[in-house]
């Protein structure tokens, strides 16, 4: 069971009886049950939402720097394979290389 | 009879409708409804052999009558939309570029339309004056006259409102006979634009799912697109077709089959419009099965591609025409799609329609 | 989609494709125990980009594949009664009973109904007093805290005519089944994100430690589920056994306390059948006594349908990465989604029906592949 996706609180109400809210996936409003994340969200975060429940809120700080880290993971290979080659600009990608084996 | 049942609701306010890929029952399912195989093995099973004909036989959108010299095309549709009304449109919309647009896939020229309709006691005048009003004007800016119809009254909790059957009957002409048969290796598939606007858009509307999302249907009379493409292009327009219920992935599977020959598609290349993607991430959809009702499939000779494309984009219908692949000898039937990391799948027919899910 | 689209990054995914292979001196064997990570393996073709190294056995993750037959039959009962509304998760509706499935019910009269949230079922009993609403509470670890609101806002709002079929399964027993089989082929996990989003992964640890596998917590896109990978193979090649966590974005290693508390309190841990697998000890949830009015197989009196599974499926051993789909003499012959022996054929993550959407699988040459309603018409021509 694992369809969560992540969308942006954009209102929060219901705290006195069952915190809920209104969840915007990119241009998709539904509204979203918030208990699980009451004590911590706030208009503006994102959270990981499944079956009409937030599960979580999006570390947005883990999610920059892990991604920042792969896109270097990314630019480091090309610099690898530019310093092997001796020189010259990254070739263009050819598809056939990384397909199936 | 079209073999491509157009049925979007689900029952009074009972939720989506479902796929059903068990072994054979004794009656009617949902499923049988869908446009997927098991609407193709009803037609075949049950329908074909006891209305024996080549011409029923060929299974197209539409058929191909000889009268006296002239070829006419007929076409027959019926829709049994829930709710009547939803963003972008209505069921009276729909019947009229429905029926229109299968008689346009056959490459021919509209004459005229009948419809006939099912009310249910109780269905407010206002409601149905609203939907009377779209095909009016659907109609009258097509040019195609609305020349003869009829009317029956069902009680009350037997025709969700509203049920409406229209046909259509054009002018087929020699020299323009797109058909799911004639797809040859080498050809192109294009689209005429983003996919997946109107089931998303009945979805939103539809109880059990209650999102909003900015997202219309988009009926439309793809007529003129057609004429461009046959002014431009003629006989390089090998096939044409509309994809509605089951989304372009089961009409290119029905092709592919016809034809035998293999599709294969570009995934970055399909137009999915952000908020159709978003839903059908928020449901576990996948837009290539989701129904359109102002898109075409164009299957062109390689050489007619630009002049196609151009054709196409030249009306604000077709303004966000792609290809979005090719077509290739084998294998034969299959449909298969490239992803943007180079691996690839099968695209197959749907049992019945597609269920969101939370897995 | 923020936070979505950047894990579907072509470019980066194949960065890491690349970082695997050429990190992998021999060939790994590594298993997701999760339908979303299955479809997106699949959907992706992610095993075909890595086949040279790392084989993917698609592991027991999905829950329509693993709900016991006995409980869809129990469904099916219940789907009948006149009384009933029966409302599930779109899932679970293709999936075949002993003798047919929730369509055909339909089909006799028999009020079904697909719901994105369990609330929504709810809210449906609600509004229709007069008859009962029942949820089929299906899933995993992930979904336990939604089904265990819904039955606490049924009690809270005094709500009597909605109850709850409940077949929750969790993971880590699945897992340690696996592991102990003796032809156990399995070398690392990645870990379901969302089910740990829930649970953390601190029960992942003495798993890790007792059988010397690593574990990677991953959540379900392209660049992630490639990005554990990655981890796990690194661990692999330097002989480390330790829970890794790749999808830090959402994951803690307590997991959501507040949905951990919730769903002690209204389920307790039960053994559980597993459609093909056959019974894991504590595997399951079960609801407590407190609620047991909003059970549905006591309010119904469901114990007398039972059922078993047909020997020719062999879906157990697919579960369990024993055997692969391509393995099982039904397998596209007998057995296809349209017309499925078992789960796995039906449900998109189901194993047996990621092999079907893999085009080496098929032999599409075989006509009753090439479906439409004009293939008898072509095969007449003979093309």
């Amino acid at each position: 069971m694992c369809l969560g996706i992540p969308g942006r609180i954009v209102e929060r109400y219901g705290d006195e009886d069952l915190p809920m809210g209104i969840v915007d996936f990119g241009g998709v409003r539904r509204e979203v049950c918030l208990a699980y994340v009451a004590d911590e969200a706030e208009v503006g975060d994102y959270a990981i939402v499944h079956v009409g429940f937030a599960i979580s809120l999006v570390d947005e700080e883990e999610a920059k720097r892990t991604y920042e880290a792969l896109k270097e993971l990314d630019q480091l290979d090309e610099l690898e394979w530019m310093t092997e080659i001796g020189s010259g600009p990254s070739p263009a990608v050819d598809g056939d290389a990384e397909g199936a084996a | 009879m079209s073999g491509d049942d157009r049925r979007s609701g689900g029952i009074g306010t009972t939720g989506l409708v479902c796929p059903a890929p068990a072994p054979e029952g004794d009656r009617v399912v949902l499923g049988h409804g869908s446009g997927g195989k098991l609407s193709a093995r009803l037609l075949r099973d049950r329908f074909l052999p006891r209305f024996d004909n080549p011409v029923l036989a060929a299974l197209g959108d539409g058929a191909a009558v000889r009268v006296g010299s002239e070829s006419l095309a007929i076409s027959t549709d019926t829709f049994v939309v829930s709710p009547l009304e939803f963003p972008g449109g209505d069921i009276g919309l729909l019947a009229v570029h429905g029926t229109l647009n299968d008689v346009a896939m056959m490459g021919a020229e509209p004459i005229c339309l009948s419809a006939g309709f099912v009310l249910e006691e109780g269905l407010p005048f206002d409601v149905l004056d609203r939907v009377l009003d779209s095909m009016a004007a659907a109609a009258g800016e097509a040019g195609v006259p609305l020349v003869t119809g009829d009317t029956k009254v069902v009680e009350r909790g037997k025709a969700d409102g509203l049920y409406v059957n229209t046909t259509g009957l054009g002018r087929l002409r020699a020299e323009f006979r797109p058909g799911p048969a004639r797809a040859r290796p080498g050809d192109v598939v294009l689209v005429s634009g983003p996919v997946g606007r109107h089931g998303i858009a009945i979805m939103a509307v539809r109880e059990g799912l209650a999102f909003e999302a900015e997202v219309e249907s988009d009926t439309a009379n793809l007529g003129p697109l057609v004429e461009r493409l046959r002014g431009r292009c003629g006989d390089a327009v090998r096939v044409l077709r509309d994809p509605t219920r089951g989304g372009v992935a089961s009409a290119l599977n029905e092709i592919a089959s016809a034809s035998r020959v293999a599709i294969q598609l570009d995934e970055g290349a399909l137009p999915v419009p952000g908020a159709v993607a978003a839903a059908c991430e928020m449901l576990g959809l996948d837009p290539l099965y989701v129904a359109n009702e102002g898109v075409l499939v164009a299957i062109v000779a390689p050489e007619a591609v630009e002049a196609a494309l151009a054709a196409l984009r030249d009306h604000p219908t077709g303004a966000g025409a792609v290809k979005i692949g090719d077509v290739r000898d084998r294998p034969a039937g299959m449909v298969s799609l490239r992803t943007a990391l180079g691996g690839s799948r099968v695209v197959d027919m749907l049992p019945g329609d597609q269920l969101p899910r939370i897995c | 989609m923020k936070y979505l689209s950047e894990y579907r990054d072509p470019e980066l995914a194949r960065t890491l494709v690349e970082r695997i292979r050429a990190r992998a001196t021999r060939r790994w064997t590594l298993m997701e125990v999760c339908g979303g990570q299955t479809h997106t393996i699949v959907k992706q073709g992610i095993s075909e980009v890595l086949e040279d190294a790392v084989e993917m056995i698609h592991g027991p993750g999905c829950p329509v594949c693993v709900t016991p037959l006995e409980q869809i039959d129990r469904a099916l009962h219940l789907a009948l009664r006149p009384d009933v509304i029966f409302t599930s998760f779109g899932d679970m509706l293709r999936v075949p009973g002993s003798e047919c499935d929730l369509f055909q019910v339909r089909a006799r009269g028999g009020q079904v109904r697909v719901v994105y949230s369990p609330l929504d079922a709810l809210e449906l009993a609600r509004r229709t007093p007069d008859r009962e609403v029942v949820f089929f509470a299906v899933g995993f670890e992930t979904t336990a805290p939604a089904n265990a609101m819904a039955v606490w806002r049924a009690r809270e709002l005094g709500v009597e005519n909605f109850s709850v079929l409940v077949s929750h399964v969790t993971v880590p027993p699945a897992m340690t089944a696996i592991l102990e089989s003796p032809d156990n082929r399995v070398q690392g996990f990645l870990a379901a994100g969302h089910v740990c989003t829930v649970m953390g992964w601190e029960e992942y640890e003495p798993i890790a430690a007792r059988y010397g596998v690593p574990i990677v917590v991953t959540g379900f896109e392209p660049v992630d589920i490639l990005e554990g990978i990655a981890m796990a193979v690194s661990q692999l090649e330097e002989g480390r056994h330790e829970v890794e966590n790749q999808y830090a974005r959402s994951v803690r290693r307590t997991g959501n306390g507040p949905a951990r508390e919730l769903v002690e309190r209204v389920f307790r841990l039960v053994d559980r059948q597993w459609r093909g697998i056959g019974e894991i000890p504590m595997s399951g949830l079960g609801l407590r006594e407190a609620f047991a009015p909003w059970d549905a197989e006591r309010k119904f009196g469901l114990d007398h349908i039972r059922a078993t599974e047909p020997a020719e499926c062999r879906a157990g051993d697919v579960l369990r990465g024993r055997i692969k789909p391509v393995e099982c003499a039904a397998f596209g012959t007998a057995c296809t989604p349209e017309r499925p022996l078992g789960a796995p054929m039906v449900s998109s993550e189901g194993a047996c029906a990621a092999y079907w959407a893999s085009a080496r699988y098929r032999d599409a040459a075989r006509p009753e592949d090439v479906e439409g309603p004009l293939a008898a018409d072509a095969a007449e021509r003979g093309a």
